[in-house]
């Protein structure tokens, strides 16, 4: 049984994977523009959600370092031409992770149901910045930018204004950092961020250092949210304050609580889940708004884990049914 | 021509009157917060429906002041809906915390989208009653009457509000139940009654000031937004729960907005945040917060 578990999981990634590259054959080119939407946002929404699961804080600033993951990447990319692509995600790496470890630095201190709203304190300063700061960011107008080529060693120049191209990169960067940060969260690290979320005062009579943790996990979970904002940048060929704006944290923010937050990779769903809604209410309605927020009261209500929780229940209505029926067959 | 001692006093009134509407409408949901740890974002929605119900009574009926009576209880049953068809089985579950929140914000969406397919997404000007337009002459600043309406309504209600949390059972109830409701429920107090009760108030008093806030703002759709992130740093500021707290950060902000724009146009808006995160790392549980979690 439980080999048959084990090639059922290794079968299901491998189909996950293969829809995922494949995917670009079969879509449209809207469709392939909403595919990268999606694998960006996933990207962001799981470096929340590595806060809530693995620490047990919740930021509603994080929109601070997606932000500012944007809005460096515009503005190298508007003052040195030519600049490379992969300078560039690491600048808005960079950035991110010293802004971070500034707003970490004082934001940790203060008890989880403080520490969302201190976060988003800091996110509403940077606002203000990048909207006052006209000369630097464009202020209210925003920046147009063209997307940058960029060169492999084998295949040779790779020209991004192809969405299909742009698809493949946000896909590769995307699946490379959630495995990087999920291999870091295998080490002992990872423990100690569980530890400290489960037990904090045991942790810390234990010898960790709490504060240093949730620190480590901030500035992580702020690396991962600059680097979406660095590809998101990208993507949309144009920055403006809607990448640093409540409304963004807010929508990041419920993407992950639609999907589900017991999961590392739960968030993806629920992004994908918003961003299709989005898509298609705002095809048929002016008022989608209002059916998505229909939609987010009956998640809530019928379901305690959002749409992971929703289709485990689903699971286990199913296989409770079978069961039983084995079980008729046997007697 | 106006001295500058003037102008600074005008801008005080300015300061003043915002911060008062904002202490009506910051002084339920950080009660809501006090007593039941929920951040409800649904809150402003209220707020933004009592403008806009204003705008219909005061039109096709012809009455701001019918509009100050009804508008409220309509809010305020709203209110007392949403709380017992919605937030009530979802507050005892384990780990409801995430789901209040996107429970009330889908409340917020619901209720701002509703609106906009109501009355349009244009600014909506609703006429104060004749009484109240033109402005009049004190100490020798002219300013409009509408606004020292504003002052006096919002005055009424918060000495109506310090009696009843002072001097009734009821207050006493409520403020046992923001320190711990759990010990006020196996003493024998129907908490819930507690919690449908403030959330109720909180929802009409949100509507009240919606209906004093329609003739001075006007009535548009990004209102409820604008004033929830200002109830975030009143709320923050004042200290979970704490009116008090609340009336002292909605007074400081109302200041902060009217002398910031007035000295430091390119970076007032910044103040605020500036004042909640001061308060958050030097004092986390806010200047009056009672619980310090």
């Amino acid at each position: 049984m439980n080999k048959i578990a084990k090639l059922n999981s290794i079968l299901m990634w491998c189909t996950m994977i293969l829809v995922l590259i494949f995917a670009p054959i079969v879509l449209p080119v809207f469709g392939i523009e909403m595919a990268t939407e999606i694998v960006i946002f996933s990207l962001f929404a799981i470096s929340i959600n590595l806060l809530i699961k693995y620490i047990g804080l919740v930021s509603f600033g994080h929109a601070a370092f997606f932000g500012v993951g944007a809005y460096i990447v515009a503005i190298v990319l508007k003052s040195v031409a030519g600049f490379p692509l992969f300078g560039l995600l690491l600048l808005s790496i960079g950035s991110a992770v010293l802004l971070a470890a500034i707003i970490g630095f004082f934001s940790v201190r203060s008890s989880p149901s403080y520490f969302p709203l201190l976060v988003l304190a800091f996110q509403m300063l940077l606002l203000t910045i990048a909207m006052k700061w006209r000369s630097l960011t464009g202020g209210d107008d925003g920046m147009p930018i063209i997307r940058p080529d960029f060169y492999l060693p084998i295949i040779g120049e790779i020209n991004l204004i192809d969405s299909v191209n742009m698809y493949y990169l946000s896909l590769v960067i995307v699946i490379m950092a959630l495995f990087l940060v999920y291999l870091a969260l295998k080490t002992p690290l990872g423990n100690a961020f569980l530890c400290t979320k489960i037990n904090p005062s045991r942790a810390s009579h234990l010898g960790y250092n709490i504060l240093l943790i949730r620190w480590i996990a901030f500035v992580l979970s702020g690396a991962m949210a600059g680097l979406a904002g660095g590809l998101y940048v990208i993507f949309q060929e144009f920055v403006a304050t809607t990448t640093m704006d409540l409304h963004m944290s807010f929508t990041a923010f419920m993407m992950v609580l639609i999907g589900g937050t017991a999961y590392y990779l739960g968030p993806v769903l629920g992004v994908t889940f918003y961003i299709l809604m989005t898509y298609f209410l705002s095809d048929i309605t002016p008022h989608w708004q209002l059916y998505l927020g229909v939609m987010f009261i009956i998640i809530v209500k019928y379901s305690e884990g959002g749409l992971v929780g929703l289709i485990e229940k689903l699971r286990d209505i199913f296989s409770h049914t079978t069961k039983e029926v084995f079980n008729d067959v046997n007697t | 021509m106006e001295t500058v001692t003037e102008i600074y006093f005008v801008e005080m009134l300015h300061g003043l009157v915002y911060g008062m509407l904002l202490f009506l409408v910051a002084s339920g949901f950080t009660l809501v917060f006090g007593l039941m740890n929920v951040l409800n974002l649904s809150h402003t929605g209220f707020y933004m429906l009592g403008a806009y119900l204003a705008y219909s009574v005061t039109v096709y009926l012809d009455n701001f002041w019918l509009a100050l009576i009804i508008c409220p209880i309509i809010t305020g049953i709203a209110g007392l809906g949403v709380e017992h068809i919605f937030l009530r089985k979802i507050h005892s579950r384990e780990g409801a915390h995430a789901a209040e929140l996107l429970l009330t914000f889908g409340i917020f969406y619901v209720i701002s989208e509703l609106i906009v397919m109501t009355w349009g997404s244009f600014e909506l000007d609703v006429p104060a009653p004749e009484i109240l337009t033109g402005s009049i002459t004190f100490v020798g600043i002219t300013y409009p009457v509408y606004r020292f309406f504003i002052l006096a309504i919002s005055g009424a209600i918060l000495a109506l509000m310090t009696f009843v949390l002072q001097k009734t059972r009821t207050g006493m109830m409520i403020k046992a139940a923001v320190s711990d409701a759990k010990m006020l429920d196996s003493l024998g107090v129907n908490v819930s009654l507690v919690f449908l009760g403030v959330f109720g108030g909180g929802s009409a008093l949100a509507g009240l000031a919606g209906v004093i806030a329609a003739p001075f703002f006007t009535a548009y759709p990004s209102m409820g937004l604008e004033i929830l992130i200002d109830c975030f740093v009143v709320v923050v500021v004042g200290g979970f729960g704490s009116l008090m707290g609340a009336f002292v950060a909605a007074l400081m902000i109302g200041e902060l907005h009217s002398f910031g724009v007035l000295l430091f146009p390119n970076i007032a808006l910044a103040f605020q945040f500036l004042l909640m995160a001061g308060v958050l790392v030097f004092k986390p549980a806010g200047l009056f917060g009672e619980k310090n979690e």
